[in-house]
């Protein structure tokens, strides 16, 4: 569709890894950052606000 | 194509009269050229209404959905995957059905033909391989395999998959055809160009819904669209809202879609959204070598887990 | 703009549609037709069938475009010109550290003149028949009338009707001069315009164009050679006198239409005369817009109740309320003949080829029958 990627990320975590998923809240964190606003799917506000 | 008629009147007739259906389902002859129009009938007289030809591009599986009735369903190949699917997402039972297998060397393109003449298409008539249209300005044929709809130009499954009687023997297959050329054009586009791509697919999108409501595929009572509450899409003809209705649409149907086209022939405006179906048929065909609606004794592969599932995208 | 106002501009705009005793025509050459759009931008903008890929459609005519005349007709309608698939009507804010929170604001939008080049005589009469639902002595949506009062309707004479076209039972024809201000044909290497409407007689002196031309007989016998050429009709006569219920009641007609519908929205958001909406509010973040979208009565949602009740809620319901509404409640409750002027859009887009043509047919004659049994 046109979405750049790095924006969307899967990683399978168990409930038990913690660990795991704090990391990966991380790095997906920093990663959509340096991307940047998300441009895409993004509605413009009323037109006239 | 062209005894396709008769065969399928005598086979309704009689199934009719042995009381082993309720209805047939088919279709009957258009008003206008290219067009057929799905009917039913439930009687030897409505039975001498049904017709079958190269005009026959709507799936008529997708009038079975949560029937009650005994039904003869006449079935090209891409309609008999659907029922098959229908079948396995529980919209019809198999008992229910009386399907009657139609051979199938494609459907033409409309659209297609009425760019190709001038004026306004009149009449258009067919014999075995050739398409004869008779237009406001003037007469030309051409030979069927030039004038497809596009799913057909690539079709390898025209032969029903599921059938309990069958109009006429098998055609060949097609089996030196590139399914996917279109696909791989939009896979190498960077996300730039993807974007405009599918922003210039769907600018004349007016949300008829069209597309939705010929697949065999969107049953949902209520689609993601029409709910309010709550409400996942915007109603106006904001081209994000556009956008998401016809992608997650496209994605709903991931696993499931048959790529009978019914959607772009049913498009008042002539969007072509089989580039985001095909694109995850694609990928099913890819991920887990699975096309859809080819067998009842195996469930789809979103609806099933394997422990061996390519799981590349997953980190 | 109050509804006074709006009293006012209607009874203005009726005033004109009669004046038509200094009715003229007049002469364009088509070397001067470009260069009289030119002048018409200066005062309005402009409107006509533009063709995008495969069909035509209205579009603003930037400066260089002029519109192009070589089309059948638009896939869409002209009822869009004056009423948007969305249209927003108000902005609010919910901040409430603002001043103005909670408050409906009314959107600022262009009413400046426009006018629509080459519309045909049939979208332009559709155009009417909307306005009995926009603009009635109990309430008058001021929407659709500003921009109705800002648009002159400069139509183009159908010299080829399709196969599909059937005006000239419709209660409309290819000369067909309801709703229009102007009435144009194309004559060789020049346009012949008839004013009718004081409108109409502005936008031409904008133009430039006032040379006055005999060209009566071009009108005369355009009009008869062009009814000619349409050669497919409905049969209207009865469904005046069928029984409402009866028709209504009439479940095994009903299955045979409505059984191939897919009940999507083709037939009408094509449909010049369909004027449904549904109002919607969105919000972003705590900046709001209530706006107004196109409606379909083939929608189920179009009728479900806040209970989760849906009095219309099959298919066979929705496809008949349709036509019932289109072919008789309409004729009964306005007797402005059906609620439907021949262009055929929807007997060529509706995928499954429903065909409002056989509808009417099949409830005329169901008229008929139901009228002479009265009778007997």
């Amino acid at each position: 569709m046109g979405v750049e990627p790095g924006r969307l990320q899967f990683s399978w975590i168990s409930s038990a890894e913690s660990t795991k998923f704090v990391d990966v809240v991380t790095k997906v964190t920093e990663a959509v950052k340096t991307l940047g606003p998300n441009q895409r799917f993004v509605k413009k506000e009323a037109k006239v606000a | 194509m062209v005894n396709y008629s008769d065969k399928i009147r005598e086979i309704s007739k009689r199934l009719l009269k042995d009381c082993k259906v309720d209805m047939i389902i088919g279709f009957r002859k258009g008003s206008v050229p290219m067009m057929n129009e799905p009917h039913f009938a439930r009687t030897a007289e409505d039975v001498d209404e049904l017709v079958w030809d190269s005009n026959c591009g709507i799936n008529l599986a997708n009038y079975l959905t949560d029937r009650k009735e005994k039904i003869g369903v006449a079935a090209k190949g891409c309609d008999s995957r659907n029922i098959v699917t229908h079948i396995l997402e529980n919209k019809i039972k198999r008992e229910q059905l009386t399907i009657i297998g139609v051979p199938c060397k494609g459907m033409i393109d409309k659209r297609k033909i009425a760019g190709l003449v001038e004026g306004e298409v009149l009449e258009v008539t067919e014999d075995e391989e050739q398409i004869n249209v008779k237009s406001s300005g003037g007469k030309k044929s051409f030979k069927k395999t030039e004038v497809l709809q596009e799913n057909c130009a690539v079709c390898i499954h025209r032969n029903p998959v599921v059938y309990d009687e069958m109009v006429a023997e098998p055609v060949p297959e097609q089996t030196d055809v590139d399914r996917y050329e279109d696909v791989r054009k939009i896979e190498e586009m960077d996300p730039e160009q993807r974007w405009a791509y599918f922003d210039d697919l769907f600018k004349e999108c007016i949300r008829c819904y069209a597309c939705r409501n010929a697949c065999p595929l969107c049953y949902c009572p209520t689609c993601f669209v029409d709910e309010a509450k709550p409400q996942w899409v915007g109603k106006s003809q904001d081209p994000i809202d556009i956008r998401t209705f016809h992608f997650l649409r496209a994605y709903h149907c991931a696993g499931r879609c048959t790529d009978c086209g019914a959607c772009q022939r049913a498009c008042p405006v002539g969007i072509n959204m089989r580039m985001l179906t095909k694109k995850l048929e694609k990928d099913c065909k890819d991920l887990y070598n699975w096309e859809a609606g080819l067998t009842l004794d195996s469930r789809p592969p979103l609806d099933f887990y394997r422990p061996d599932d390519p799981e590349d995208f997953i980190k | 703009m109050d509804s006074h106002r709006i009293n006012q501009l209607t009874h203005q705009r009726i005033n004109q549609s009669r004046r038509d005793t200094d009715m003229k025509i007049v002469a364009i050459d088509k070397k001067d037709w470009e260069k009289g759009l030119d002048r018409l931008r200066e005062a309005y903008r402009l409107i006509g069938p533009v063709k995008e890929d495969r069909y035509h459609y209205f579009r603003e005519l930037p400066q260089g475009q002029a519109p192009d005349f070589d089309f059948f007709n638009t896939r869409i309608s002209a009822k869009e010109i004056v009423y948007p698939q969305s249209e927003d009507l108000f902005e609010y804010t919910l901040d409430e550290t603002k001043e103005d929170y909670h408050l409906l604001k009314e959107v600022e939008k262009d009413y400046s003149p426009k006018a629509v080049l080459g519309i045909r005589p049939c979208d332009a009469k559709a155009v009417e028949l909307v306005k009995l639902n926009f603009d009635t002595d109990d309430y008058k949506d001021p929407y659709w009338l500003r921009a109705w009062e800002a648009t002159t309707f400069v139509g183009l004479a159908c010299d080829s009707p399709c196969s599909t076209c059937f005006c000239t039972t419709a209660g409309c024809g290819p000369y067909h001069e309801e709703g229009l201000d102007v009435l144009l044909a194309d004559d060789g290497d020049r346009y012949v315009a008839k004013v009718l409407t004081e409108k109409g007689e502005n936008f031409m002196k904008a133009a430039g164009w006032t040379e006055g031309a005999e060209a009566e007989a071009r009108f005369e016998s355009g009009k008869s050679a062009a009814e000619e050429k349409i050669v497919s009709t409905v049969s209207t006569e009865k469904l005046r006198s069928a029984d409402t219920l009866a028709l209504h009641g009439n479940e095994e007609m009903w299955e045979d239409i409505s059984f191939s519908c897919i009940n999507c929205g083709t037939c009408t958001f094509v449909c010049p005369t369909c004027w449904c909406f549904d109002i919607q509010d969105e919000v972003h973040g705590k900046q709001g817009r209530r706006m107004r979208n196109w409606d379909s009565c083939m929608f189920p949602i179009f009728t479900v109740h806040t209970t989760g009740h849906n009095p219309r809620g099959t298919k066979l319901q929705r496809v008949r309320q349709r036509f019932m509404h289109k072919l008789k409640y309409f004729v009964d409750k306005y007797d402005a003949g059906i609620m439907c002027v021949g262009c055929g859009r929807c007997v060529q887009q509706c995928p499954v080829n429903i065909d409002i043509r056989r509808v009417c047919d099949l409830m005329d004659r169901y008229g008929a029958t139901d009228a002479c049994a009265v009778e007997g």
